[in-house]
């Protein structure tokens, strides 16, 4: 808020149906004053923006977009509550703006007319009134306002038209007193809402949508004032109702679409349509079975491909970069425990985890585009055919690829499919989607481990691998969910309905907020999480460096050397035969003390005490130890191999990248190198299956409400995960055997 | 006055108009928010399982399950 005023913002909850802009006008009223959070208990987002209009300031409450008022799901609860002021985090609105699509009036009249029911200020935008005059609509505004009893204010947000008319409005109408609209239901119903009232359910609203949730969502939320009584009361009520020719819930819909039929009557007409609109041109191909799918695989292609393009170069650049300030805390800081922490805990590290945020840039750009431009829900109609046959339906679709840059927005995002059973199953498999965090471990380990062949000319092997890798969770899921639809979560399909939006070109502004919101959020979980595991690794492989652990011959022959070798400097300044044995010698001595140390630290004792269980898969204790520290988030073991393999280094070569230390790792006991391709894939593969990310499962604990349903996916998972490491390595040694 | 169809018996580019919605309740509530109610007209536009039609101009995909179904009546001039 600027600092010149001093009244009290205005707060404004903007509510619309998907589809009708709401974004748009949210971006082009508040630019980039916005702050994105989430309601406190919840995970919805909850997005305030700010603007002023003749110096006075207004505080905007982006409400998640929604066909009706009737909550049935998380988001819905939100709007509802923020509406009746029952959201502690939000001042109750002093004004409601409701954003309608003109040229789809009836429909989004029906949430209007629920609004009015809340007796709050109202304000409507009238939006994409030019698209609707190409249609061959006319409305009669005024007429329109007249019979609301609102200000209705016509805006094109996509061109900025009607904003000023619109903040004026919104000024105006909060000194404004208001009423609510008359209940459009029967009398009868409006007693028995009368009732519930009188037994302490306030405000009306809730009192009605108590009596018309038959799904159950409103008596298992904890709302104030509504105990055993009033559902019991709510039951009796229904069949007063029903015996009175009243049908819960279908009354609703008739009395609504009624009153809008009252309110349109004769100034709102509609031509039928002349000819097709560009989106139904497009729409002939592009959701046509063949060619439709055809282009959507294109679509995919390049969307991954991208990824994996931007993933060298910005991985060389940023290499390039930790090394630099490597080499600057070395030429700046004495050998020891800082030096230590700094190049391998921090240094190693978050910049080894920042290398990836190119790639986490790319992948949610394409997501960003293909949403606003409307293609999304064709994807989501053209894979309905597949997700159905698994038991869930398309609505699936862009929680799960959503889930292919981050689990979180794409469990968040399982909230628009209202089927509690399908989100449920969506919600359980979106972490088995290989996530931008698990890109790290691919690129790293297939650079390094995967031999640069090709098939055909153009099909590298390396590609082929991070394909299979994609493939694996997600064969991994289709098992999963066929599995859970016949066993724990059993019923038929659901019904599918869903909007396709008019294509339109994707709103740069609204891609790039997308884009940098997502890029912020991993970047923060790198700066605290990440780092903070970091340290807690580093701190564990360093602690206790007690000298005592050493063989004293090792620390006699490094005395020794040192001795030699200030000697031989003092002697002559300049690199001789015999100073460079001496050199390359106490290189030796110094990286056997630095395994020494190692291996006494508490990490690597924990280490060793795990190797018995890791060794079927290929690996040696310290890759169990990087596994096991990357359970809060599997980001972190790129990190953790840097610094546990770093410090098993002497440290004048720390400055090699992580891929090369990792080449020359040793088994401790025969001397063999730790890592080849069959112990590569099988790390892979445990981090394509594992629920290694203690993020996903605290939103996945919000958004059941259970602990249940993350401690399973715990499970599950990791089973999976050990099981497909374990065939990997051992079916892979074949092949290396032979 | 023709007969009632199911709504996925319409090929491509045929009107008809919405004669009743069948099924449970809370489903059937549910289309009716998104504008599938008694009374409207709606064009095939891409037929199959799902289908895509226009109502009022605005496209809805929907794929009927055991529980949940359309009926239409169809052979009504555009």
């Amino acid at each position: 808020m600027p600092a010149s005023n001093t009244a009290p913002p205005i707060t404004v909850a903007l509510i619309g149906n998907p589809n009708t802009g709401k974004s748009t006008l949210f971006s082009a009223l508040c630019g980039v004053r916005q702050r994105v959070g989430n309601f406190p208990g919840v995970t919805v987002e909850k997005k305030v923006g700010q603007t002023s209009f003749h110096d006075r300031a207004f505080s905007i409450v982006d409400l998640p977009g929604s066909y009706s008022l009737a909550p049935r799901s998380p988001d819905e609860m939100v709007a509802v509550d923020v509406l009746l002021g029952r959201q502690d985090a939000v001042d109750a609105p002093d004004v409601v703006l409701c954003i309608v699509d003109a040229s789809n009036l009836e429909r989004n009249l029906y949430l209007v007319s629920q609004v009015l029911e809340l007796g709050r200020p109202t304000v409507l935008a009238l939006n994409m009134v030019d698209v609707a005059k190409e249609k061959g609509i006319t409305l009669d505004l005024e007429a329109l306002a007249d019979r609301l009893e609102i200000p209705v204010v016509a805006v094109q947000a996509n061109k900025r038209i009607g904003l000023t008319e619109l903040k004026a409005a919104l000024a105006a109408a909060v000194n404004r007193k208001s009423s609510p609209l008359p209940s459009p239901f029967p009398e009868a119903f409006q007693r028995e809402v009368e009732l519930l009232v009188e037994s302490g359910v306030r405000p009306r609203y809730l009192a009605e949508r108590l009596l018309l949730d038959t799904s159950g969502y409103l008596a298992a939320a904890e709302i104030p004032g509504v105990g055993r009584d009033t559902h019991s009361a709510v039951t009796e009520a229904r069949e007063r109702l029903s015996n009175a020719g009243v049908p819960i819930p279908a009354v609703e819909a008739m009395c609504r679409y009624q009153w809008v039929g009252e309110v349109t009557r004769g100034i709102f007409q509609r031509e039928p349509a002349r000819e097709r609109g560009l989106t139904d041109r497009i729409d002939r191909v592009l959701t046509h079975r063949w060619l439709g799918s055809l282009f959507f695989a294109f679509v995919m292609v390049v969307m991954f491909q991208s990824v994996f393009y931007v993933a060298e170069p910005a991985s060389a650049l940023i290499d390039g970069m930790n090394e630099y300030a490597s080499n600057l805390v070395m030429q700046w800081l004495a050998p020891g425990a800082l030096r230590s922490l700094l190049i391998s805990g921090v240094i190693e590290g978050v910049g080894g985890v920042l290398v990836f945020l190119p790639q986490i840039f790319v992948l949610f750009f394409f997501i960003a585009i293909l949403e606003d431009c409307g293609y999304m829900a064709r994807a989501a109609y053209l894979m309905d055919r597949l997700m159905s046959r698994v038991g869930l339906s398309g609505k699936s679709f862009i929680p799960l690829l959503s889930s292919f840059a981050c689990a979180i927005p794409g469990i968040m995002a399982a909230r628009v499919i209202e089927n509690p059973k399908d989100r449920l199953v969506t919600i359980l498999i979106a972490p088995l989607m290989s996530c931008s965090a698990r890109l790290p471990v691919y690129t790293l380990l297939i650079g390094a481990f995967i031999p640069d062949r090709r098939y055909l000319g153009v099909i590298g092997l390396k590609g082929l691998t991070m394909f299979a890798m994609y493939a694996i969770g997600i064969v991994a899921a289709t098992v999963v969910a066929l599995v859970l639809r016949r066993t724990i979560v059993k019923g038929a399909a659901p019904p599918f309905v869903m909007e396709l939006p008019s294509y339109k070109l994707p709103g740069l502004d609204i891609v790039v907020h997308r884009v940098l919101e997502r890029g912020w959020s991993f970047v923060r979980r790198a700066g605290t999480l990440i780092f903070a595991v970091t340290i807690v690794v580093w701190a564990a492989g360093y602690y206790p460096r007690n000298p005592a652990n050493i063989d004293p011959s090792l620390l006699a022959a490094q005395t020794r050397l040192e001795a030699e070798l200030d000697k031989l400097n003092e002697a002559a300044p300049e690199v001789d035969e015999q100073r460079r044995e001496r050199m390359v010698e106490l290189a030796d001595v110094q990286g056997r003390i630095a395994g020494q140390y190692l291996r006494f630290s508490v990490l690597g004792r924990m280490g060793q005490l795990i190797e018995p269980a890791v060794k079927p898969l290929g690996w040696d204790w310290r890759i169990g130890c990087a596994a096991i520290a990357s359970l809060p988030a599997r980001e972190v073991v790129i990190a953790t191999l840097g610094v546990i393999y770093n410090l098993g280094e002497e440290e004048s070569e720390s400055s090699e990248t992580l891929a090369q230390t990792l080449k020359k790792a040793k088994w401790e006991e025969s001397g063999q190198l730790v890592f080849n391709t069959p112990v590569a894939l099988s790390i892979m593969v445990f981090f394509a299956l594992c629920a290694q990310c203690a993020s996903t499962l605290a939103v996945m604990r919000r958004e059941t409400n259970s602990w249940k349903w993350p401690a399973f996916t715990f499970v599950y998972m990791t089973v999976l995960a050990y099981l497909g490491a374990m065939v990997t390595y051992q079916v892979g040694m074949l092949f290396v055997a032979s | 006055m023709s007969d009632l169809i199911p709504l996925h018996f319409l090929s491509r580019g045929e009107v008809a108009e919405i004669d009743q919605l069948v099924g449970g309740a809370e489903d059937v509530h549910r289309l009716e928010e998104l504008g599938l109610r008694s009374g409207v007209m709606i064009e095939m536009l891409q037929p199959g399982t799902p289908c895509i039609v226009s109502l009022a101009g605005h496209r809805l995909c929907f794929r009927q399950n055991d529980t949940v179904g359309i009926l239409v009546r169809a052979g009504v001039a555009r």
